[in-house]
Formats: C-alpha cells, sequence, structure tokens
C-alpha cells in the first residue's frame, strides 16, 4: 500500500507540465460561448469572479505571445536603419527569395520533416517500449539504476556530445578508425559519407533524448490502477497479454498529446544537434541539412531582420498548419484524444 | 453571502494586480536596464558637477550643461580591472565634459550576431567599435552611423588635427565620414610561419613562396609523420583559399568568386570556374593527398595557432606579423628549444599594404542620444595622454611598469586584472602615447622591412552595396559552403567535375546577377577614387 501512494506522487509531479499545457481547450471554450452570442454577456457577468480569475493568463498570453505577432511584419520590409517598423519600405515577398533561390527548399524541408518523424515515431515508440520494460522489472535498485543510466545523456550538452563524436569517428586517429586497424581493416571516413549521418544523428538523437521520454512514459505506466492488473492476472492473462491489452491502449492519450505537441515544432529542428554535429562540413549538407541550420547560416554572414523573420514565418506556418491537419483528423476519429 | 463575494472579488482583483505588476516590472526592466545598472557611478561623481561646466565649455564648443552617460561597445572580453579604470576616467570625464562612459564587452562568442542586433535594435549607443571585418562600410551604407562630418569642427576639433586628411578622405562612405580611424600604422598582411628547427634539423628549404613551402611540408611529412605538416581548421575559406589569393596578387579578400589583380585593379573578371582557380584547387588537392591538409579539417574546431604553440603543427599557410610575435613569444618561455620563424608574403608578390584606415576605428551610432559629448570624449581617449594610457595599459605600478622606454606588464597575464591592450583599445591607438613590448622589436624589424615595399591598400575603401541582390548573396554563401569548401579543403575526388557542379550551382543561386552588380559598383568606385 505505500509502494503504491509513493508511486501515484510521482505521476502527478510529472503529469503537471502537460496539463498546464492543457489549459488551450479552456480557451476555446471561450470561442463557443462567444458563438452564442445572447448567452455570452449574460454569462460574463453570472461567471465574472472566474472570468476575473482568468484574466491573469489571457493577459499573460496576449503580452507575451499576441502582441510581439506584430513583429511578422517585418517579413514582409526592407529593413532600414533610418525608419521605424512601420514606414520601412514595403517589399512583398521578397524576403522569402533567398529560401527558394538555391533551389534547396523542398530538400530542406523534406530533410527537416523526415528527420523530425524519425525522432518523434522512433522516439516515442523505443520509449514506450523502454518503458514498458522497465516498469514490469521487480528488482528495485536494478530498474532505479537503469533508468538514471538512460536519463544521464540527456545532460550531456550538444558540444560536449560533438568533441564525443569527432574523437570517435575522425579520420586520423578517431576511435572507430584505431579500432578498425586494430583488425587488419582499412579506416572509413565517416565525414564524408552523407548517407551514414542520417542514422548517426537519429542515433545520437536517441541516445541523448530516450531517457527523458521513457520517464513520461514510465509515469503514465505507474498511474494505471493495479485492479485491472490484478483481474486481468485473474482471468488468466499472461503478461504480455496484459502489456499488449491494458498498458498500451491506457498509453495512447499520452503519446497522442506528445505527439501533437511534437508536430508543432517539426518545422523547428534540433538545431544544437545538427549544428554541432555537422557543422561547416558542406560534404554533409545534402543530407543533413535542415531549415534552422541553413537559416543559421545565411543570416550569420548577411544578418537581415526581414529575411530572418520569413524564415520564422515561414517554419511557423508550416508547424501550425501541420498541428490544425493532424488535430482535426483525430478529432474526426476519436474526439477524446484532440487537443481541441 | 454578498460579503463572501466581495471579498472573494477583492482578492482576485489583487491577485490581478500582483500579476500585472509582474508583468509591467518584466517590460519595465528590459527598457531601463541601462539606466539601472549606470547608477552608481553618475552618483558618486555629481558632485563635481558644475565646476566641471565650465572647463568643458571652455575645452570645446559644445554645450555641456546636462550631465550624460555614455554607452560605450567595444568587442571581445573585458579585463579583469575594467570597473577601476572605468572609475579613474569617469573622474577625469565628469569634470572635463561633465558626462561619464559606461564600457560595455561583447565577448567573443558570437560577436557578428550580438554586434548586429546592437545596431538594429535601436538600443541608445553612443560609441562603437567598427572595422572591415564588422562590415563598416555596408553598415555605413545602409544608415546604421551618423555622419560627423559637421560635428567634428565643433566637437573634436584637434582629433580632426589629428588625423591626417587623407585617413579621413579614405574612410568615407559616399561621401560623408563615419568612423574616427586609428592612426597608427601597421601591417596585418600575411607571411609563412614555420618552425626553423625542423627545418634546419632535416636541412629543409626555407618556404619563400607556395612550391618551397610545399617542399618544406614535404619534408616535414617524410621525417615527423606525427606532426601535422600545416595548422588548419575549419574556415578553409579563410585559412586556405584567401591566403593563396593573396599570394597570388589578389587586391583583397574578394568575394563572390571576383578577381581583381593589384596591378590592374580596373579590370574585373570571375576568378570561379577560371584556369587560374582550377590550378588552385588542384594545388589544394595535392596537398590533401599528400596528407597536409587532414580528412576531416571541416570538422576541426580548433584556432589556428594552438597547434602551433603546442607542437601538433610544423607550420601555418599564413599569418600577420603581429601573430606571429605573440605565438614566438609563448613558445620562447614554454619551449625554448622550438624555433618560430616567418617569411612575409610581401617579400614575395613585392609589395604590401598596411592597413587602411577603415581597419581600425570608432563611430557613432544613429542611435545615439549624445552624438557631441561622445565625440568630445572620444577626442579625449585618443589625445590626452592621461585617458590613453590608462584605458591601453591600465594604472602604471599597479597594471605595468616602464622600463628602459618598453612596457613591462606587472606579474603574469593571468594574475595581472589589466594586460597591455586589454580594452582591445586597437582604435583609439595614439602613436605618440604607445609602449611596446620588448618583445615587439621583432614585430618592428618586420614591419620596417615591409616599408620599405608599401603600396597603399586598394579594396578596403570599396563600401558594397548589396541591397539589389540580397537574397542571391544569402543563397550564395550556402552553395559556396556546401560545394566549394570541400574543392577548396580538397576533399573532392574529381575537381573538375566537382567545380562544375559548384558553377552550376552557384549560377542557379543568381551568381551572374552578383558579379554583374558587384563589377558595376567596383568601377564606379575605382573611378571615384581614381585608381587606375
Amino acid at each position: 500500500m505505500r509502494h503504491r501512494k509513493r508511486k501515484t506522487g510521482t505521476v502527478l509531479a510529472i503529469e503537471l507540465p502537460i496539463k498546464g499545457a492543457g489549459q488551450l481547450p479552456s480557451e476555446t471554450g471561450a470561442r463557443t460561448e462567444k458563438k452564442r452570442k445572447k448567452g455570452f454577456l449574460h454569462e460574463l457577468v453570472h461567471n465574472r469572479v472566474l472570468f476575473l480569475m482568468l484574466l491573469p493568463t489571457l493577459l499573460f498570453f496576449l503580452v507575451n505571445s499576441y502582441f510581439p505577432m506584430v513583429g511578422v511584419y517585418y517579413a514582409f520590409t526592407q529593413f532600414d536603419f533610418n525608419s521605424g517598423m512601420f514606414d520601412a519600405p514595403f517589399v512583398g515577398l521578397k524576403n522569402f527569395e533567398f529560401l527558394w533561390k538555391s533551389g534547396t527548399l523542398v530538400k530542406l524541408t523534406l530533410n527537416t520533416i523526415g528527420y523530425n518523424l524519425a525522432f518523434i515515431l522512433l522516439g516515442n515508440v523505443l520509449a514506450i517500449v523502454c518503458a514498458i520494460l522497465l516498469s514490469e522489472l521487480r528488482v528495485k535498485w536494478f530498474k532505479k539504476l537503469t533508468q538514471s543510466i538512460m536519463f544521464l545523456p540527456y545532460f550531456v550538452s550538444f558540444v560536449i556530445l560533438s568533441v564525443i563524436v569527432y574523437n570517435v569517428f575522425n579520420y586520423d586517429n578517431g576511435f572507430l578508425n584505431t579500432l578498425l586497424a586494430q583488425f587488419g581493416a582499412g579506416p572509413v571516413d565517416v565525414y564524408n559519407k552523407p548517407v551514414v549521418w542520417i542514422f548517426l544523428i537519429i542515433v545520437f538523437y536517441l541516445w541523448k533524448n530516450l531517457g527523458y521520454s521513457m520517464v513520461i512514459y514510465l509515469a503514465s505506466i505507474t498511474g494505471i490502477s493495479d485492479e485491472y492488473y490484478e483481474a486481468a492476472k485473474i482471468d488468466g492473462a499472461h503478461i504480455f497479454q496484459r502489456i499488449w491489452y491494458i498498458t498500451v491502449p491506457m498509453l495512447k492519450s499520452t503519446f497522442i498529446v506528445l505527439l501533437l505537441f511534437s508536430l508543432g515544432s517539426i518545422m523547428k529542428g534540433q538545431f544544437d544537434l545538427f549544428y554541432q554535429l555537422i557543422g561547416n562540413n558542406g560534404v554533409l549538407y545534402n543530407t543533413t541539412d535542415i531549415l534552422d541550420t541553413y537559416v543559421f547560416r545565411s543570416l550569420k554572414v548577411t544578418f537581415d531582420i526581414g529575411m530572418a523573420t520569413a524564415a520564422g514565418l515561414y517554419q511557423s506556418l508550416f508547424g501550425f498548419i501541420l498541428i490544425m491537419t493532424v488535430n482535426y483528423i483525430i478529432r474526426k476519429i476519436n474526439d477524446d484524444y484532440a487537443l481541441f | 453571502m454578498k460579503k463572501k463575494t466581495g471579498s472573494k472579488t477583492l482578492v482576485t482583483l489583487t491577485t490581478t494586480a500582483l500579476a500585472l505588476s509582474l508583468l509591467a516590472g518584466c517590460g519595465g526592466n528590459n527598457s531601463n536596464g541601462n539606466k539601472g545598472s549606470a547608477g552608481p557611478e553618475g552618483e558618486s561623481n555629481s558632485a563635481v558637477k558644475t565646476d566641471g561646466n565650465a572647463a568643458a565649455a571652455a575645452d570645446t564648443g559644445i554645450d555641456t550643461s546636462k550631465k550624460v552617460e555614455l554607452q560605450f561597445y567595444m568587442l571581445g572580453d573585458a579585463p579583469k580591472d575594467l570597473p577601476v579604470i572605468q572609475d579613474e576616467i569617469n573622474k577625469m570625464a565628469q569634470e572635463d565634459l561633465n558626462a561619464t562612459v559606461k564600457f560595455n564587452y561583447t565577448s567573443w562568442t558570437d560577436w557578428d550576431q550580438k554586434y548586429k542586433l546592437l545596431l538594429s535594435s535601436g538600443q541608445a549607443i553612443d560609441l562603437i567599435f567598427t572595422a572591415d571585418w564588422t562590415q563598416y562600410q555596408s553598415y555605413a551604407k545602409r544608415g546604421a552611423f551618423l555622419a560627423i562630418d559637421d560635428l567634428l569642427p565643433k566637437a573634436a576639433p584637434e582629433l580632426q588635427k589629428f588625423v591626417p586628411e587623407t585617413m579621413w578622405e579614405d574612410v568615407k562612405v559616399d561621401g560623408k565620414i563615419y568612423t574616427v580611424p586609428a592612426t597608427y600604422k601597421e601591417y596585418v598582411t600575411n607571411g609563412f610561419v614555420y618552425r626553423e628547427d625542423l627545418r634546419k634539423k632535416y636541412n629543409l628549404p626555407a618556404p619563400t613562396d607556395l612550391a618551397s613551402y610545399e617542399a618544406y611540408m614535404d619534408g616535414i611529412a617524410k621525417n615527423e609523420p606525427d606532426l601535422m605538416p600545416m595548422s588548419l581548421n575549419s574556415d578553409v575559406g579563410n585559412n586556405l583559399h584567401y591566403i593563396y589569393t593573396e599570394l597570388n596578387k589578389m587586391v583583397g579578400a574578394l568575394p563572390y568568386g571576383m578577381g581583381v589583380k593589384y596591378e590592374s585593379p580596373t579590370t574585373v573578371y570571375s576568378y570561379w570556374g577560371s584556369d587560374e582557380q582550377k590550378e588552385e584547387l588542384k594545388t589544394m588537392k595535392r596537398w590533401a593527398d599528400k596528407g597536409f591538409i587532414p580528412k576531416n579539417v571541416l570538422n576541426i574546431k580548433d584556432t589556428m595557432q594552438d597547434p602551433i604553440t603546442s607542437g601538433k603543427a610544423a607550420s601555418m599557410f599564413g599569418d600577420n606579423p603581429t601573430r606571429y610575435n605573440d605565438m614566438k613569444m609563448k613558445i620562447s618561455t614554454t619551449h625554448p628549444d622550438w624555433e618560430l620563424a616567418y617569411y612575409p608574403f610581401g617579400k614575395t608578390t613585392g609589395y604590401a599594404t598596411p592597413v587602411h584606415p577603415i581597419h581600425n576605428g570608432f563611430a557613432i551610432p544613429k542611435s545615439s542620444k549624445n552624438p557631441e559629448r561622445a565625440l568630445a570624449f572620444y577626442q579625449k581617449l585618443v589625445l590626452d595622454k592621461r585617458y590613453n594610457q590608462l584605458t591601453q595599459y591600465g594604472i602604471e605600478g599597479k597594471n605595468y611598469t616602464v622600463e628602459d622606454g618598453y612596457y613591462k606588464l606587472v606579474g603574469t597575464s593571468t594574475s595581472n586584472g589589466f594586460t597591455r591592450e586589454g580594452m582591445n583599445g586597437w582604435a583609439w591607438r595614439n602613436p605618440e602615447f604607445m609602449l611596446f613590448d620588448k618583445g615587439f622589436d621583432g614585430v618592428k624589424a618586420i614591419f620596417e622591412e615591409l616599408d620599405k615595399i608599401q603600396k597603399p591598400d586598394l579594396f578596403l575603401g570599396f563600401a558594397e552595396d548589396y541591397t539589389s541582390y540580397q537574397a542571391e548573396k544569402a543563397a550564395l554563401e550556402q552553395v559556396e559552403k556546401q560545394y566549394l569548401f570541400p574543392l577548396e579543403a580538397g576533399l573532392v575526388a574529381d575537381v573538375d567535375k566537382g567545380l562544375e557542379t559548384f558553377m552550376q550551382k552557384a549560377k542557379q543561386a543568381g551568381l551572374d546577377k552578383i558579379q554583374a552588380e558587384w563589377t558595376k559598383q567596383w568601377n564606379a568606385y575605382t573611378a571615384e577614387k581614381g585608381i587606375k
């Protein structure tokens, strides 16, 4: 009994951030109120205290998220030191030009989405598998130890990771080539093989983030009432059936929430990871260049607020459309799982 | 019941008010950050305010009745003792100009981004460092700085006289002066840096041109297989390509594959795709095949100098005399048995260009609230010995001593809170007040040698205006990094085919448009300056 109580404690603490983000539904709730115009004013007066309590949150989002959106206008102007934002000359879509001028926009978009899909899907699936395996472990110290070891890479910065990776794979005196030489095999020039990096980047991403997402799922699993399992046991379900018919379906909502959140930022690649691992190595760009690194490199040399905003707008718009579509599909299939 | 609702409302209201004030607090902090941090110095000095006024008014023709705080921005990292120096300076500035100064530093990490943000965010800045490598010309052209032509005679008449007329002329962009150039003459041209002791040991030829340098590296590779023949990092554009072209008498580090030779500055051609470039790329390919260029050069993040001083590399394709001297001094204390030698490219090419006045300067950004006072202060910094030596060398006796006219650091560079030129004050160096380290005599000797073959820099006065091809420029830079850098590092097996791919991609990105526009601007520049 004591054992279980402690467990639910952890669940609460970890699920909190997800709940916090779940404030979105309440705002859409306000929107549906507006539709029924007659009732809204009445509602406002009737629940004025509640609305007043909502006010700080509303203001917070207005000030921090909505007002700054005015800056999007920069994407359509020619930046000028002499004039303010609104009297700067309007140039239409000219700032977006540099994105497709080199003919790489499609490649970049595909790379970005491809990597992110791999990160999201592989990351979640592996996290679920590991979480289930870990939750079935009965030796407590081993479980804790495994969990900690898996979590540890999360704290390794990408800068350090890049040094490690370089020392493993560099041609002249890297760990890999020294090892190969020991076995009498010839050296491999990893930094000159673009295709290999698709796997390497995904592997390193998983290595770093698996522990973190696993903990979220582990928390969800501990939140599943033991009664289900006990009932299943009595009915004669063996362990795989218990996992497949109880644990997996119960994790579905967590999975979908995490999926939707990560889809929103699908165009925002893991900048640090790519930038640190690949850096200036143009040989690898065909398979490893994502929008963020491309934009960063372009604007590092010619800094222009207009062009930077344009790139950001493209990413955000794409993410917005994507999340709306996916949410729509999910709502069609099962209303309960949709974000809004 | 009613009372209860009332108290509830009150609670909510209070909460809201608190939350709001929190938000307001955040917003306020941002805009007032400068003021807040500047407070204490201003207060402590306000006592001398009144008598300071009169003196300042007599000194310069500007209105100093209102006390101001100047925001001064420099690149790099602030020295440890900066607060002490700043206090000392402020005591004097308060008296002379009824102003105080806050010295701000960007740190070297991402300085370029920070610099751009400082200028484009509209933050109030009174003085900021400018150089060719911080894109002074293009910022000036786009209106980031204040034209100081009319301000100079009023706020800094002595400074105007101190800086030679030709220098004022050289820093002009579109006929206006936007920066105060440094008058100290130095050379930042490159030269071969190599280990002389190893050369003697294996009886190798001394590098004097491309062929002998290659022969030297051949010998190193043969005799010292564990040593890198040359120090390199991922910035192959600057460390291989531009050094190669400098040796080939290009007028400067030209962008977009433009080619202009020093002997014929009015003839512009496309270096990219030319036989000359093919020759360069084939040389690099050969060097890479011989193992001079590491296979993973594009992923190396070391500085160029470290491998030399730590004995991992035997030579450097090119570095400037001052940095060479720094390395030499460092080695002389850590490895006295090693010997470093230098061969300036000037001796190979037959000419050397002293730094262009644009190379070091200070400008007043458009956002400045006190341009007059800023300029007057800068005049003090350059021409007043007290200001100048204090900001260049620190406090005499505490940070440095003068022995036989030579500068001597007190303690070591780590224990001393203000090393020589610790504030990175390259721009306000005044040759009359300058103190040199004894070891600097080596650099002076090189400079004297180069003085004999000096010719003016033709390139830096050119202010490129890329507004009409900004998108193409950004796209081209990508193509360059992806397709040209590997070629320049000798990493591509088939040079001809690689170059073809690069040219095709570059054309797609708009190379022709950029080159045509650049040529037009360059021709206008050479015509305007009368360069033939």
